[in-house]
């Protein structure tokens, strides 16, 4: 059963089109990861999801509702851009918070320090948010936003300004959210998050979809490749059986690293075989499996990392219903 | 429901426990008190001045005489107007005579007193010498109980009477001012005399004082205007610059907290919490407790002050505000004023993260509330005039201009006509600032005349 339903989502500012035509379905319990650059419509389809911004065609709906608003008890949500009362104390602001979704105060202040101890934060419950380090502030803002124990969980590039540890952290929060039977919706550019959490993953790219489906679906539309590493020719490497697309990855001195595409079909064995028949100097042979990030340059021709937020004009406020 | 509350309470308690929300508290008794009493003070600090006057050659004589009588009938006539004040204000006040007159005599009382010279400096000839005994007797080089402030050379030349006057401090004039007057009355004295004018006739001359009285058919009782018909004209103005000050620092307070919020990424998480209505009266809401709670302290302070130092004053002012209902009013015109101004705030609030952002439109809103302010001390004395009149039909000056006129008597159609149209915009206000700061929440866009304009009307949708 679909916690939220997108069908035909447009979302234009002025002439802009932010989002075109989109269209996904996320099932209940899933943890669906909302790819793509910097621009490409993510924060947008949040927002109209949130009930936040309305959208200019299609409709949503999330928990049986066609306006977010009206469910945003059940939905907890982190923004792109995160702060908090800086007065505040880490349990204060969690429970303020909490108290918006309708949790009584005593009931917030319980969790919020329960949800501090487990992520490391017991120390740090007396303090005010100003005191804090950027790292423990967004750990305080994702226990606000889920310390009602939503149903929805809607993060917004929850990874982004967090180190490694934390990040790694942050990915079994949400395994934890998702395995309690919370819906996860987060949005990510960095690729590789994705591929360790999620059930199913959309990529966005100029507004529209480019892909929906899981993670493996998603690899299968790219091609996998060889690499060989020896004194070695371009076009000896271009002649082996099924390998396309050859380039050169580094050379050094002599000692090439060649990497190229096998071709739908082809065998990788075929081609080691070959290369040995043909006597050609290969001191390394991997056959490597597309990543995500592969996928997603194949299927968009874009690269994810690349910023596609400079078309939008900076004069149109926004107006929701 | 709940959510308001819990959001006016937050912007409560942000406040509330700030030390600039009781500084700001404090701040009007604390000035009240210190404006009364540090002019008192400074007079009471003030030294008595121990000042010789001497004559210098036998053309001079009489006038020490003469400079020591003006000194007497200042302080004969200082007497006089201590008791009449003292009087007048324990009629007006029905506080006790006593209390009044103690404190308007330590304002008023004279600041020196004129004493013996030395015997050294009596017979000390003119020129260097005698200079160098004066010098001795101002400065330290002389003990304290016979050091003197200042010494007077009075002489006579052929214009008149003249002094030289050596003082103690280079900056302290009031010897000097004192002889320049002394010194005039003489002139005038002599010169009027040798007119043939009796000293007498210029005296009662310079000592009628006319008496008039004021009447007017709105006053009460036989037509006699006194301070009691005075007092609701004083109550409009005094309620209407509160008014002004209470809205102004209400909304300040607003759109100071909504950049916070802005500048801290808080609005997008409040929002995906509550409704842009419910943000926003949640913190009309929470800042109007704050002012109100300022307001009640304030009059509670002022109230006890003026019960307790002039109980039939208070009873007046209680009669004044409770006579047509004018305290509704006030309440009225404080309610439409601060919710037309207070959104209006947040909704620019909502567009900036400093206040540079928002000087673009803040500039010309402060200069449109400097009107009520001037024009409001013309409703005190003539609260008819056209531009008055007119200028309370414009609903953002409607609070304070109505505020000043409601103690006169305007017409009930004004009264009624005004309001509506004030509470008419102030709801339009809310409106139209819900959705500017829905859309200034969300927008990351530079706040401008159009940016503004456009998320009012809905652009961009």
């Amino acid at each position: 059963m679909a916690a939220l339903t997108l069908d035909g989502v447009s979302k234009r500012y002025g002439d802009f089109q932010a989002v075109k035509d989109l269209s996904f379905q996320v099932r209940k319990g899933a943890i669906c990861g909302f790819l793509g650059p910097n621009g490409a419509g993510k924060t947008s389809t949040i927002r109209m999801i949130l009930g936040l911004q309305s959208a200019s065609a299609g409709t949503i709906d999330i928990l049986g509702a066609s306006d977010g608003r009206k469910v945003r008890d059940r939905i907890g949500f982190l923004p792109e851009e995160r702060g908090l009362y800086k007065k505040m104390t880490p349990v204060e602001a969690i429970a303020f918070f909490g108290s918006l979704k309708g949790l009584p105060a005593s009931e917030g202040k319980r969790r919020a320090r329960e949800m501090l101890i487990a992520q490391g934060l017991g120390a740090s419950q007396k303090k005010k948010m100003k005191e804090l380090s950027k790292g423990m502030a967004q750990k305080v803002q994702l226990i606000a936003s889920v310390v009602h124990r939503p149903e929805f969980v809607i993060l917004d590039e929850p990874f982004s300004g967090l180190d490694p540890v934390n990040q790694q952290g942050l990915e079994t929060v949400i395994r934890d959210l998702a395995a309690n039977g919370a819906t996860v919706l987060f949005s990510t550019h960095v690729m590789q998050h994705a591929e360790r959490l999620c059930d199913q993953v959309v990529l966005m790219a100029r507004g529209r979809k480019a892909f929906d489906g899981t993670v493996t679906e998603a690899r299968a539309t790219s091609r996998r490749f060889l690499e060989l590493e020896g004194e070695i020719s371009t076009e000896a490497v271009a002649a082996l059986p099924g390998v396309t697309g050859v380039e050169v990855v580094s050379d050094n001195g002599g000692v090439r690293v060649l990497k190229g595409a096998l071709a739908s079909g082809a065998r990788g064995q075929e081609a080691l075989k070959t290369a040995f028949i043909s006597g050609l100097d290969v001191r390394r042979f991997e056959l490597k499996e597309p990543t995500l990030h592969d996928a997603f340059i194949s299927l968009t021709g874009d690269h994810p990392d690349e910023d596609q937020s400079v078309a939008r004009p900076a004069s149109t406020p926004e107006i929701a219903r | 429901m709940n959510r308001i509350l819990l959001i006016a309470q937050r912007e409560f308690m942000a406040y509330a426990k700030t030390v600039g929300f009781w500084l700001s508290l404090l701040a009007l008794p604390l000035f009240g008190v210190l404006g009364g009493a540090v002019p008192m003070l400074v007079r009471g600090a003030d030294p008595i001045r121990a000042v010789v006057l001497i004559e210098e050659g036998p053309a001079a004589t009489g006038l020490a005489a003469a400079v020591k009588n003006v000194l007497e009938a200042d302080t004969e006539r200082q007497a006089e107007r201590t008791r009449e004040a003292a009087e007048k204000a324990a009629a007006a006040s029905g506080a006790p005579p006593g209390a009044a007159e103690s404190a308007i005599a330590s304002i008023g009382r004279q600041r020196m007193r004129f004493v013996d010279a030395p015997a050294d400096l009596s017979v000390a000839a003119p020129g260097a010498a005698q200079d160098a005994v004066v010098r001795r007797y101002l400065t330290d080089d002389t003990p304290k109980d016979q050091r003197l402030d200042a010494v007077v050379f009075l002489t006579r030349t052929p214009e008149g009477p003249a002094a030289r006057v050596w003082a103690a401090r280079a900056t302290d004039d009031t010897v000097e001012d004192f002889v320049r007057r002394a010194l005039r009355d003489e002139n005038r004295d002599t010169v009027l005399r040798e007119a043939g004018i009796d000293r007498g006739v210029v005296e009662r001359v310079d000592d009628f004082r006319p008496e008039i009285n004021v009447f007017s058919p709105r006053s009460a009782g036989d037509g006699e205007v006194s301070f009691k018909d005075r007092l609701p004209g004083i109550i409009g103005l005094g309620f209407s610059f509160v008014l002004w000050s209470l809205i102004i620092t209400g909304a300040s307070i607003l759109l100071n907290s909504v950049m916070e919020e802005k500048s801290n990424k808080i609005l997008e998480v409040l929002l995906s919490s509550a409704s842009a209505t419910e943000i926003l009266t949640g913190k009309v809401l929470g800042v109007a407790m704050l002012t109100l709670s300022v307001l009640v302290v304030w009059g509670g302070i002022g109230a006890v002050g003026l019960i307790t130092a002039a109980p039939s004053t208070a009873a007046d002012v209680a009669s004044v505000l409770m006579a047509d209902g004018l305290i509704f009013y006030f309440i009225g015109y404080m309610v439409g004023g601060y919710l037309m101004y207070a959104v209006l705030f947040a909704a620019i609030g909502a567009f900036c993260e400093t206040p540079r952002d928002a000087q673009t439109l803040m500039g010309p809103i402060m200069m449109v509330l400097v009107v009520p302010l001037l024009v409001v001390q013309m409703a005190l004395v003539n609260p008819d005039a056209p531009a008055v009149k007119f200028l309370s039909w414009v609903p953002f000056f409607t609070p304070f201009l109505m505020s000043a006129r409601a103690p006169s008597g305007p017409p009930l159609i004004e009264i009624i006509g005004t309001m509506a149209g004030m509470f008419a915009v102030a709801l339009l206000m809310v409106w139209l600032a819900g959705r500017a700061f829905r859309a200034g929440a969300l927008s990351d866009v530079k706040l401008s005349w159009k940016s503004f304009g456009q998320a009012i009307s809905g652009g961009g949708r």
